[in-house]
């Protein structure tokens, strides 16, 4: 038995490489910390991501329609920490999360103060002006009709997605230059930062106008929604002369925006309001003002704000009041008939001109057809006389 | 049918029919493109991408240059017709007699195959007096409607929906009268295949103005003669 280890010597050789494989272990982890971000540490005081890290985080859960869909619980703390929110602790929004599982969790209510320092005044920071704009526009829950038709109006998240802060290669160059002149005076670069690209993406219009108008639609598209609410359904802007113009790009022709909630007249996307509204920018006393915006149509005479509609539409809308009665309109019927007519007149006469024409063509065509086949039979005939 | 090239021709097109017809046909082709670009659907627009917005600022821009200089020549052709003797005799030839509605039932006959032989016409066919006189129709309403969408702020928005209906409607009737009638009678008739050259050098063969416009060449050829007596007895009373 030369080449064989005694049971001793085997124990021996066992134990020992245990004990290199927990001291490895050991050394692995403590290692593996090192490479966590401290400031995650930091931050993350409430703990929260100890379970919310976990990308598989999440339950099967039924709607409000009782269908079924599936809920992510998942926090990518990377992409939360470059978001606009991404400085607040969780629990300054969702606010009651005290037992696990949670059981106790309320819904998000974006009025609620944040502990966050507005420099402006000094006191807590909260969303609750513009909650309340919300709630008293066209868009809030103290115009709805009746309760039910309250989970159709757009909520904060709606529009509001909490973005990471992302700028486009240049952009950043550009903003790291910038911020360079900042740190002059400035020492903390994450703030600086912050700060930096929170004034940046205020500055830009957020939402190109061709993402405005898909919006909007999603809502002022949908035909059955908007008969609920006794609203006309928006189906002749995509044919306007606007929507061609942001549909190759171009960010100076209006959007739903620039007419409904024109910052240039005191309103904001929150403090839209209904047509019927004498305040709101599209009631007919105030159509002319929105039009003759500035950078917008500043020769506007009275007539052309007042007669027609800026988004036409052929199709005639029937609007349908709180008791179910049709709500006549003669005007839009009147003008619909008349652009059908128009199209009707040049259908017919397209119909006849591009018909009569190629009549005619192929006519010629059958003619020069026989003319060929007798100038063929008369060449046979003179090259060999019979 | 031979079109030998050392037959004789005549002058169908003068050199200042044949400037006002390419100012026309330029103008006209920029404005059909640039025009029916606002109707796109989405997808087809979508395809310009990033260059979208940069194309759709010169689209505006072509658009209305182009529509500038049709609205000149235009312009310049009702003069034209009135104080140039070329231009009076162009439109003398150019109105519609009743000859025209024999001419085109007998063309129509023959073509379908009733009557023997096509019909002698003249300076100008029926079929060349309908499009001549469709594109007054159509000039007059797209200019009319062009002119109030550019001058937008003055009009009621509602008539700028009709004038926007009417620029649509006649604009798509044009381009399909101008591809069926025009492109297929100058291009692809079999007769002028690949195309007839009278819109750059300006003449027209004998054989083909024999055969298509029989009666004026029997008058040209008339006017010819008495212009060559003339000369001819002017000539023998300058030697007497």
């Amino acid at each position: 038995m030369t080449n064989s280890y005694s049971e001793n010597d085997l124990r021996m050789k066992t134990k020992h490489t245990t004990r290199s494989i927990a001291v490895a272990l050991c050394l692995s982890i403590a290692f593996l910390m090192l490479l966590i971000p401290t400031s995650a540490l930091a931050v993350d005081d409430e703990n929260c991501l100890m379970c919310h890290k976990y990308a598989g985080l999440g339950r099967y859960a039924k709607n409000e329609e009782q269908k079924a869909i599936k809920r992510i619980f998942y926090v990518n703390e990377e992409l939360f920490r470059a978001s606009f929110h991404g400085k607040l602790r969780c629990k300054s929004c969702h606010s009651g999360v005290e037992e696990i599982p949670h059981t106790d969790v309320k819904q998000v209510d974006c009025a609620t103060n944040c502990h966050l320092n507005d420099p402006s005044t000094g006191r807590d920071f909260s969303h609750k002006a513009i909650v309340d704009d919300l709630k008293k526009s066209a868009h809030g829950a103290d115009g709805a009709k009746t309760p039910d038709l309250i989970k159709d109006l757009p909520t904060c998240k709606d529009c509001h997605t909490n973005k990471p802060y992302q700028l486009s290669v240049d952009k950043e160059v550009e903003s790291m230059r910038f911020i360079q002149v900042c740190l002059e005076c400035h020492e903390s670069e994450a703030w600086t930062n912050r700060f930096y690209k929170h004034m940046f993406y205020r500055a830009h219009t957020r939402r190109s106008s061709k993402q405005v108008v898909a919006l909007c639609s999603q809502c002022h598209a949908d035909k059955e929604k908007m008969d609920r609410h006794g609203i006309g359904v928006v189906v002749g802007f995509k044919d306007t002369f606007h929507a061609k113009a942001i549909l190759y790009g171009d960010e100076d022709v209006a959007n739903c925006l620039s007419c409904h909630a024109p910052y240039q007249m005191g309103f904001s996307p929150h403090r839209i309001l209904s047509h019927a509204d004498s305040s709101s920018p599209i009631h007919p006393d105030n159509k002319l003002e929105n039009c003759r915006q500035a950078g917008c149509h500043a020769d506007a005479q009275e007539a052309f704000a007042s007669k027609g509609r800026a988004h036409p539409s052929n199709v005639i809308i029937e609007r349908v009041d709180e008791d179910g009665v049709v709500i006549s309109q003669e005007e839009q019927k009147f003008q619909a008939w008349v652009i059908n007519m128009i199209e009707l007149f040049y259908k017919i006469l397209i119909v006849a001109v591009v018909g009569g024409l190629g009549f005619h063509r192929l006519a010629d065509l059958y003619a020069t057809h026989r003319e060929r086949k007798i100038a063929l039979r008369a060449a046979k005939l003179g090259r060999h006389p019979s | 049918m031979s079109h030998g090239k050392n037959e004789r021709s005549f002058v169908r097109l003068t050199k200042s029919q044949r400037i006002q017809h390419v100012i026309l046909f330029v103008s006209t082709g920029l404005l059909i493109i640039t025009g029916f670009m606002l109707m796109g659907e989405r997808w087809v627009i979508e395809m310009f991408g990033s260059a979208g917005n940069e194309i759709f600022y010169w689209r505006g821009i072509i658009h209305r240059v182009a529509g500038v200089s049709v609205t000149l020549v235009c312009l310049y052709h009702l003069g034209y017709i009135v104080l140039q003797e070329e231009g009076r005799s162009w439109i003398k030839d150019m109105l519609p007699r009743m000859s025209d509605a024999t001419h085109a039932s007998q063309n129509v006959s023959y073509m379908l195959g009733f009557r023997e032989t096509r019909p002698k016409m003249e300076r100008f066919t029926y079929m060349e007096k309908i499009e001549y006189f469709s594109v007054y129709f159509g000039m007059f309403i797209v200019i009319v409607t062009g002119i109030m969408m550019w001058t937008e702020e003055y009009w009621p928005k509602f008539w700028l929906d009709i004038a926007d209906a009417f620029h649509l409607g006649e604009a798509t009737l044009a381009a399909l009268a101008i591809i069926i009638g025009h492109i297929f009678s100058v291009h692809y008739n079999p007769h002028v295949y690949p195309m007839n050259k009278a819109f750059i050098d300006g003449k027209i063969s004998e054989s083909m103005m024999k055969e298509e416009h029989g009666l004026w060449y029997e008058r040209e050829l008339e006017r010819l003669a008495a212009e060559e007596a003339e000369a001819t007895s002017e000539g023998n009373r300058n030697n007497a």
